[in-house]
């Protein structure tokens, strides 16, 4: 036999093996193909995005969604990338927070959401209505003009409100700006003095908080427009927006209405739960937790907008969306991406959406699930009741007139302008940089420094970082 | 460009290698010419040992002034160790000694001359194990303290020494390590303090001393991590046990100070079984009749306690000075994690958890191996402090 036989022979010995391999890879009801999705969730809100995942298999019986939880955030993402890294087995669609986005988009593991949809109307019969998510949440997964990944879990910071205690300081509303905050309190000044209560107001001392204020008063803090018109490069944390957050807390605290809660987030929500103080802050996603407590404690419980710089320019302007969005992996056959993708428009449809906001506290992520949510009709099965682990009805037919402190975070959400200043910004090493701000505006805060002086000296620190991860990820 | 040319340095330094031995064994027995040679060879090693795999970066025109000082130290440190290895071999050779030491010829021992094909395969499993675990980690700790890393890039870029040049003057790093060596100084004091306080006591012929002894060793079971979750429970300011079973206010992880000695009490509490479990040892091991002879020469409890027990236990307590000063250096930083984040102000955050909170949270992996290398110098610096200091003091024998 020639070397022109042998290769000829090994040529039909290869395409015998190929052809059945590429035919199994076709995804039927009899051989579905998995899509594994890994979720941080391991408690009744993992069972309801199980249960989410088992009515699509259903409904799709081509396809097999496994929920995994491998971990919290940044666990997640520790594993997917040595998974990527090392060539193993990897999950279609990943769970990946707010501040990872830079991350996943520049670690090359990831087709964008828009890339994949196209301009498809519908996926396997399934819509998309992008115009239906309500607004400013697909400007803030977008990165370098394409929407990335798809919103969620999706909350936002409110305030939680001790009626009780602002009627005794004289407020019937409560206060929402820093200044009727501030004013609010001197209305309580006496009994805080006498101890009677611990502080007027206390809220987690979270970095978070404050990227939060800067988006209201819609300041850019990131070069490149919040790095949303191209890599941001440097990070400026003297802005007028961040020492105007400085210098309010310096204020609160000085006068003795703020307390530095205790390093663990539920610290200053215990308080407030205690009747201890009179506000605090802290994610939509905690509403039930609020509601059942204040219920218990018998506080008259009212949520409000985070509360805002109101001398700053236009006021509120809006708060950007945080929490998680999901991505799809990169190299998976075209039939499992758009199964992935169809299977994310389905677990944000809108009473899928409608659902997980019932189940999980987060807001739903289309205006229709909130108009829906308005309006439900015996049969609807939209509640998740977390005893049977089961969707059943709602009794209410307006949900939010039945649960008024749910409604303040699509409010807040859905109300704002949507500018880079409020979407926030997106950079490699926002992590880092939200402990620095955090303990920057801590060691202000706590020892009087100067705002200006501080804050500059973080933002070469935060600057130097962020060019570090550029190098690295960008090569610039 | 260099500020040195490398080829100079290195004959710069073999020069002075050769002078050192040369010089050192013209006054000795020995052969000064043999020994010059050697320790130019010692002088070009310890040169080329760092500065190779560095490419002499340390010393290249754009480079700062402590970059430069730390390319003089890795140098004369690793030159001066060869040097002293040098001199020990021809010391010991010039006096007659074995160099290497010679196998033992009794039976079960390989012999012949193919011994070592049967010792090396002996070895081999371990050294496996360990170049794959061990060693192949230490080589890549030192390339990666060199490179600007991050996880989930395979992109690097060389920095040469610069992730530790940055840390001499960075007054931050400068606290943090004076935060975990006061921390660690009162770990060490109170855990053993109190340890042995309670070892005496409970080494007292009572009933039930049994029951005692093992209760006292629990607190060691628990991880750190899960130590610090019990302590953040009763000193959590809010709805802590503490505070609100005593009707308190007291900000235990709020306030610095108070937050630094809560953290020193959950180590100390958590190291207390391991220290008394070693203290309980050696209180048995005090000869009764010593004591006996002390009661009877007028000496009261007291003064037995100082003057003849604790100097007789000097072996456990400085074994027991080592170890807690490791763990009050290494492991703490899962507890500091849970209960104080470090903070506040920075009052708890100690060098392994900024080793921590940059590796693996900030995923910059070039300054936290250069920062744990440091750590590794200063562990082994108390280390050696430690030993010089107790030499003689301990005695080991009654």
């Amino acid at each position: 036999m020639s070397y022109r036989h042998i290769l000829v022979v090994f040529a039909i010995a290869l395409m015998s093996i190929a052809i059945p391999v590429s035919a199994q890879e076709t995804c039927t009801a009899d051989s579905p193909c998995d899509i594994e999705v890994w979720v941080i969730f391991g408690d009744h809100r993992q069972d309801w995005t199980v249960d989410a995942a088992n009515r699509f298999n259903e409904q799709y019986p081509q396809f097999n969604v496994v929920i995994e939880n491998p971990g919290n955030y940044t666990q997640i993402v520790d594993n997917y990338t040595l998974i990527r890294e090392e060539g193993g087995e990897y999950p279609a669609i990943v769970q990946v927070q707010d501040i990872q986005q830079q991350f996943a988009l520049d670690s090359g593991f990831f087709v964008l959401f828009e890339d994949v949809l196209g301009d498809r109307e519908e996926v396997l019969d399934i819509p998309t209505n992008l115009d239906d998510v309500i607004d400013g949440f697909n400007p803030y997964y977008t990165l370098d003009g394409t929407l990335a990944s798809f919103a969620w879990n999706s909350s936002t910071p409110i305030a939680y409100h001790n009626m009780d205690l602002w009627r005794e300081a004289g407020l019937e509303e409560p206060p929402v700006t820093w200044q009727e905050l501030r004013a609010g309190c001197e209305g309580l000044r006496e009994r805080i003095e006498s101890g009677e209560l611990e502080a007027c107001a206390s809220w987690p001392f979270t970095g978070w908080f404050v990227e939060q204020w800067m988006a209201q008063q819609n300041q850019e803090w990131v070069n490149n427009g919040n790095g949303r018109e191209g890599r941001g490069t440097e990070v400026i944390l003297d802005s007028p927006g961040m020492i105007a957050v400085a210098e309010f807390y310096q204020d609160m605290v000085a006068e003795g209405f703020y307390l530095f809660p205790s390093p663990d987030y539920f610290g200053s929500l215990q308080l407030f739960n205690q009747g201890e103080v009179a506000v605090t802050m802290a994610s939509s996603a905690d509403a039930r937790f609020m509601d059942d407590a204040a219920a218990e404690a018998g506080i008259d419980l009212q949520t409000s907008l985070m509360i805002y710089n109101g001398d700053a320019e236009g006021g509120w302007n809006g708060n950007p969306v945080a929490g998680a969005s999901m991505w799809i992996s990169n190299g998976l056959e075209t039939e499992v991406e758009d199964g992935a993708l169809a299977f994310l428009l389905w677990l944000s449809n809108t009473e899928n959406s409608a659902s997980w906001h019932t189940a999980s506290g987060y807001v739903p992520v289309r205006d229709s699930s909130v108009e829906l949510l308005g309006r439900l009709e015996p049969g609807n099965e939209i509640f998740w009741d977390r005893d049977e682990n089961a969707r059943t009805d709602i009794e209410d037919a307006d949900w939010f007139a039945a649960n008024p402190n749910f409604l303040t975070a699509s409010t807040q959400l859905g109300g704002g302008e949507v500018t880079n200043g409020t979407l926030g910004p997106v950079f490699g090493t926002m992590s880092e940089t939200r402990t620095l701000i955090q303990e920057t505006m801590e060691r202000i805060v706590a020892e009087g420094l100067d705002p200006a002086t501080e804050l500059a000296a973080a933002s070469e620190q935060a600057t130097e970082l962020l060019q570090e991860y550029n190098l690295l990820f960008a090569g610039e | 460009m260099y500020i040195v040319n490398p080829f100079l340095l290195v004959v710069c330094v073999a020069v002075i290698g050769a002078g050192v031995l040369g010089t050192t064994f013209a006054f000795r027995r020995g052969n000064a010419l043999l020994a010059a040679f050697i320790g130019g060879i010692a002088g070009t090693a310890g040169t080329l040992s760092f500065m190779a795999p560095l490419n002499f970066c340390t010393f290249e025109a754009d480079r700062g002034f402590w970059d430069v000082v730390i390319g003089a130290g890795l140098i004369a440190a690793s030159s001066a160790a060869l040097l002293w290895l040098a001199f020990w071999i021809l010391d010991r050779s010039a006096r007659g000694l074995n160099v290497i030491p010679q196998a033992d010829s009794h039976p079960g021992a390989f012999n012949g001359r193919r011994a070592w094909i049967g010792a090396v395969f002996c070895l081999l499993p371990t050294v496996g194990l360990l170049a794959v675990f061990s060693y192949t980690p230490i080589v890549n700790t030192f390339r990666f303290s060199t490179l600007l890393a991050r996880f989930g890039t395979q992109r690097t870029a060389f920095v040469c020494v610069d992730n530790f040049s940055r840390l001499i003057t960075d007054s931050d790093y400068i606290r943090i390590l004076g935060v975990s060596l006061f921390l660690a100084a009162a770990i060490v004091i109170v855990g053993l303090s109190f340890a042995l306080l309670i070892a005496s006591m409970a080494s007292q012929p009572v009933r039930g001393a049994r029951i005692y002894r093992t209760l006292l060793i629990w607190p060691y079971a628990v991880s750190p991590i899960i130590a610090g979750e019990l302590f953040e429970m009763l000193l959590t300011r809010e709805v802590g046990v503490v505070n609100t079973m005593l009707g308190l206010d007291v900000p235990w992880l709020v306030e610095p100070t108070m937050a630094r000695w809560s953290l020193v009490v959950a180590s100390a509490w958590n190291l207390i079984g391991f220290n008394i479990l070693f203290y309980i040892a050696g209180l048995q091991n005090v000869p009764d009749d010593v004591q006996e002879a002390a009661a009877i020469d007028g000496a009261n409890a007291i003064q037995r306690f100082f003057y003849v027990t604790f100097p007789l236990l000097s072996p456990f307590t400085f074994f027991l000075v080592v170890t807690n000063t490791i763990y009050a250096l290494f492991e703490t930083f899962g507890m500091i994690d849970v209960l104080t984040q470090g903070g506040p102000l920075r009052s708890t955050y100690t060098a392994m958890y900024n080793v921590f909170k940059i590796g693996i949270e900030g995923q910059d992996l070039g300054k936290a191996t250069a920062q744990s290398l440091v750590l590794l110098v200063v562990v082994v610096a108390i280390t050696i402090i430690q030993f010089r200091v107790s030499r003689d003091r301990i005695s080991y024998t009654v």
